[in-house]
């Protein structure tokens, strides 16, 4: 796996607690962070919190001069750690069906293009039930925008094995979505 | 099967070392089946994007309803009425300023059991107590002065005082109806 790890829309110079690039960080961060955690169950209010704690760790982080090589990174392991505090069945939560969220499909299709993205999304809902924890949590990260690197600091697992599990979860959604 | 195919999403990931990636990319474009594959991963990943932004929007906070400010406003504009209607309901609490009386002599001197005394307020408002508690005490009478007009005749003997010269008598009554002050000025 190579090591280039795409960079931040925003430049990172050394960030200081309280800094204008942190208040960037947060803009950039907040709705991938959001997403991630909504998808593993957490609520919106719940998902709020977290965020919010999160940069608040990272605010303390930078205070006591932390490491800040990989702030996405570190910004995402916080959040998946102080979730999985909150919730301890999340994964049971994750893809329920979606009749209520998909509204916006209808903005920009025709009926029937609306009813057959749904039954795709329904089937993708279905396929993902099928997924290991693991799995589940690298596709997540890896649709947020994290280089396998930065999934493996995450999860706590090595480049590779985050390599294998997503290639292994993206073989079994194909199969099973028939996309 | 390729052996390629397990490092075409590492590809599409752009996670390869940038020599195997090139090797990978010159693989695809000769083999059919890659192309395939490549494709289909390209469909799950958006529609697994797809899938994360559904969730999001169904756990949004469902938007407020395009009548609920309307619903809003006229439960105010009615409760606003309905205090108005109700305050005018409520008699208006007696400002009672000082009654002056003048009396022509020989006038006798009013017992101050007849004299007004101090009204209390009547209030029909049932459900602010506190309210009316407060305004009882917020009118209380002032203090009523009462002036008499006493001939001098009346007072001395006859030719002992000019004609036509009178006293005026100014009684204060304090609120629970006693005298509470008396000054004669002629």
């Amino acid at each position: 796996m190579s090591d280039d790890s795409v960079p931040l829309a925003l430049p990172l110079p050394r960030l200081s607690a309280g800094s204008a690039e942190v208040t960037k960080l947060y803009r950039e961060l907040r709705k991938p962070l959001l997403r991630y955690l909504i998808c593993l169950g957490l609520s919106n209010d719940e998902a709020q919190d977290v965020v919010q704690d999160a940069f608040v760790s990272l605010q303390r982080h930078l205070s006591s001069g932390g490491d800040q090589k990989n702030i996405r990174g570190w910004l995402f392991r916080v959040a998946h750690n102080q979730a999985r505090n909150r919730q301890t069945s999340y994964d049971r939560r994750f893809g329920k069906t979606l009749d209520g969220g998909m509204d916006f499909l209808a903005d920009s299709a025709t009926p029937e293009q609306v009813l057959l993205r749904k039954e795709k999304l329904r089937r993708v809902a279905a396929a993902i039930q099928l997924l290991t924890e693991c799995e589940r949590e690298c596709l997540l990260l890896r649709a947020g925008g994290l280089r396998y690197r930065e999934i493996g600091e995450v999860l706590g697992i090595a480049t590779s094995t985050v390599g294998d599990t997503v290639e292994r979860a993206m073989r079994k959604l194909a199969e099973k979505c028939n996309v | 099967m390729c052996d390629v195919q397990g490092k075409l999403i590492a590809w599409l990931d752009r996670e390869l070392p940038t020599a195997e990636a090139n090797e990978v990319e010159r693989h695809i474009e000769q083999c059919r089946e890659c192309q395939r594959w490549v494709a289909t991963y390209g469909h799950v990943s958006e529609t697994f994007d797809a899938y994360c932004d559904a969730v999001m929007v169904a756990k949004e906070p469902r938007r407020v309803s395009r009548w609920v400010p309307v619903l809003a406003s006229s439960l105010v504009a009615a409760s606003i009425m309905l205090l108005v209607l109700l305050r005018g309901r409520v008699e208006p609490a007696p400002v009672l300023a000082p009654t002056v009386a003048t009396a022509s002599a020989p006038v006798p001197a009013p017992s101050l059991a007849a004299m007004p005394g101090p009204r209390k307020p009547t209030m029909r408002r049932r459900h602010a107590a506190p309210r009316v508690h407060r305004r009882a005490t917020e009118v209380q009478p002032m203090d009523t002065a009462i002036e008499i007009a006493i001939p001098a005749e009346a007072m001395f003997p006859p030719g002992a005082v000019p004609d036509g010269i009178n006293f005026i008598a100014e009684l204060r009554i304090a609120t629970d109806g006693s005298v509470k002050q008396i000054r004669l000025r002629q």
